[in-house]
């Protein structure tokens, strides 16, 4: 899988919902519409709202016809283990009806949709330590499918008992609790409605190993790359990284492509494929 | 464009081959059975569609969704004449629960759970040598969702040939969550019937090879004609007639047909009450005009809702029935609803004929919706 060259996409909004100094999720996750949401669905409906705010599509009727592709590992495993131990210790009859529907991984994106009314495609991926990056060439194939305009690309890993079991047991030290949303479209469509292009997405591979997955991305030269950086910043991030990666990468991007790579070397403890995608400056692609 | 269908597998409670599923679903027999696995005292249902391949009676073991993932897979390739090594190849996995019963089994008891068991990538590198593998969760939607994500990588250049799978084992955490929603409890699946009262979860797994059209020197299956993903974004667990009528109309704007076009469907019929009234009108509004309008059966009875593999198993149970000219009827259906009144829905015998066009359908909890359509080989 590459990128197709059909159609040209670019990131035109950013948005932040992790817990740290500046987010607290106790009061930042409160609030209107969140009762009997799970943590991923808080954190994703925060960041989506963000991004989509940047990037200026907030309460756009087109959003209609956009996408959501969402990347995430673990959203669902703190309440699939919370209801299997309800049923372990006692019965069904004590589970909430309220939060079954939280036991899918994708009821996540469906919130996100639902509270933005975007119809078109509902994408949910659960690649491992890769599937940030994928969720963003995905998104890009979304679009040059022309299954859609815009896609609200979201990373999102939340935080809970057996999330945190999970990493102790495969040597994790440290690990996100949040989600990070991206706004990727067409070149045109921004151009169209007067967006700023932040990033453009112009190259993306997969591959079992990096150098393979640099080669396929078509990336050998591109010198700058961000490994480490979300690691030392919030320690493993798992489905989130990919899209954590293009966040920091546009908020750094200057006159110089930017190589991502997500599922080696990072510690991730889920070392089975790696993805790498360029983003390149506005102005600056082939 | 259409895409040739090369290869295919799949396994459910009832049976382990797509011609055995078909003959079985003609036949009106049913996978439900006690539960065996679960402690029955924890639940107020006791009946569940399981593949019966544990290999002690009650012990459950982890891994059981990646283990029909690889022989289905396995199977579908062989099926293709291709071969078993693929490095590279595109796999497209779709899946409501992943290797959440592997979660449960070690949060609860203690079974070893590492982060890569929660997708496939790698457990298919190790069978097929190939780290292109995608684990798709758009819920029962998925495996259309990963058709549909296929066939875009064809037509745009990205792959010549892919193999798209769905792959669910029952969890006790969303068997739990349906018993303690559906009160009283399903005896049985009985779609667009008056006296439906739910879904029961099914598992298993099934595979296609999906390639470029015409570029195949061997047998194909069938040709997909196109295929349409959107999403409600109406309510989080109803869902909406108004989004799965957009969503065949895509369906059928992407395929190049029209509502005349379309021999018969087999909906998603999951025999819940808002699923069969919401799938009865949206069909009845988009084949209103349609004559006589296509038939319209479902097979959940048969092996009940295998979840992430659900549109798959409609896509190639609809390929059989295009190839035998035997279309499955609706099992338990008696008393049809008000709402199926324009449409031909098939009860009591499998209906027969020359059928060429088919119309699948995969609705996933929180309105995201898949549908396809295929057609049998060119003549």
């Amino acid at each position: 899988m590459r990128i197709p060259g059909t159609v040209r996409t670019a990131i035109t909004g950013v948005g932040w919902a992790v817990a740290g100094p500046d987010f607290d999720p106790a009061t930042a996750l409160a609030g209107r519409g969140m009762r009997h949401k799970d943590r991923a669905s808080r954190f994703a409906l925060r960041a989506a709202q963000r991004a989509l705010e940047d990037g200026g599509l907030l309460g756009e009727p087109e959003l209609a016809d956009a996408a959501v592709v969402l990347s995430s590992n673990f959203g669902n495993l703190g309440p699939v283990c919370d209801f299997m131990a309800t049923i372990a210790t006692s019965s069904s009859s004590d589970l909430s009806p309220m939060r079954v529907p939280q036991l899918g991984s994708q009821i996540t994106a469906a919130w996100v949709a639902l509270e933005h009314g975007i119809r078109g495609p509902n994408l949910t991926l659960c690649n491992g330590a890769s599937g940030g990056l994928d969720a963003v060439a995905w998104a890009c194939n979304l679009i040059a499918a022309n299954r859609t305009t815009a896609a609200l690309v979201i990373g999102v890993e939340p935080d809970s008992p057996p999330v945190a079991r999970l990493h102790a047991e495969t040597a994790g030290l440290k690990w996100i609790d949040g989600a990070v949303a991206l706004v990727v479209e067409s070149v045109p469509h921004a151009a169209g409605r007067g967006a700023r292009i932040r990033a453009e997405i112009t190259g993306y591979g997969k591959a079992a190993d990096e150098r393979s997955a640099i080669q396929a991305a078509g990336a050998a030269a591109t010198s700058r790359r961000l490994v480490g950086e979300p690691a030392a910043r919030f320690g493993r991030c798992s489905g989130a990284l990919g899209v954590v990666q293009c966040a920091m990468a546009v908020e750094q991007l200057h006159d110089e492509a930017v190589l991502a790579i997500a599922g080696t070397g990072a510690g991730e403890g889920d070392e089975t494929s790696v993805s790498a995608l360029v983003l390149t400056p506005p102005g600056r692609a082939a | 464009m259409t895409w040739d269908i090369i290869g295919m597998s799949a396994v459910c409670a009832l049976g382990e081959t797509i011609t055995g599923i078909h003959e079985a679903l003609c036949a009106g027999r049913s996978g439900l059975a006690p539960m065996s696995a679960f402690d029955p005292s924890r639940y107020r249902a006791g009946l569940v569609y399981e593949v019966p391949d544990r290999a002690r009676p009650g012990v459950d073991e982890p891994l059981r969704a990646t283990r029909w993932l690889v022989r289905v897979i396995r199977e579908a390739l062989s099926d293709a004449g291709l071969p078993s090594a693929v490095p590279g190849l595109p796999v497209l996995v779709g899946t409501t629960h992943r290797e959440m019963r592997t979660a449960e089994l070690w949060w609860q008891y203690g079974t070893p759970l590492a982060p890569a068991d929660l997708h496939f990538t790698s457990a298919l590198r190790a069978a097929f040598g190939t780290s292109d593998v995608h684990t798709v969760a758009s819920a029962c939607a998925a495996s259309l969702y990963a058709l549909g994500m296929a066939a875009d990588l064809i037509a745009m250049g990205q792959a010549d040939t892919v193999v798209v799978a769905g792959t669910d084992s029952i969890t006790e955490s969303s068997y739990g969550g349906f018993d303690r929603i559906q009160a009283p409890p399903p005896d049985a699946i009985r779609v667009f019937d008056r006296s439906r009262r739910g879904m029961i979860m099914g598992e298993g797994a099934v595979a296609v090879v999906l390639q470029r059209a015409g570029t195949h020197p061997g047998r194909v299956y069938g040709r997909v004609r196109g295929v349409g993903m959107n999403c409600d974004a109406s309510h989080p667990t109803a869902p909406d007639p108004a989004g799965i009528a957009r969503v065949i109309e895509e369906a059928h704007h992407r395929s190049a047909t029209a509502p005349d076009d379309i021999d018969f469907a087999i909906v998603h019929g999951s025999g819940t009450p808002q699923n069969d009234l919401a799938e009865a009108i949206a069909l009845s509004e988009v084949f209103k005009a349609a004559d006589p309008g296509p038939l319209v059966t479902a097979i959940k009875a048969g092996m009940g809702h295998i979840s992430g593999g659900a549109g798959l198993l409609n896509l190639v149970i609809a390929l059989e029935a295009i190839r035998s000219g035997t279309l499955p009827a609706v099992d338990g259906l008696t008393h049809p609803i008000d709402e199926v009144g324009d449409l031909r829905v098939v009860s009591g015998e499998p209906a027969t004929g020359s059928f060429g066009t088919a119309q699948v359908h995969a609705l996933g909890m929180g309105g995201v919706n898949a549908v396809a359509i295929v057609e049998g080989p060119a003549p």
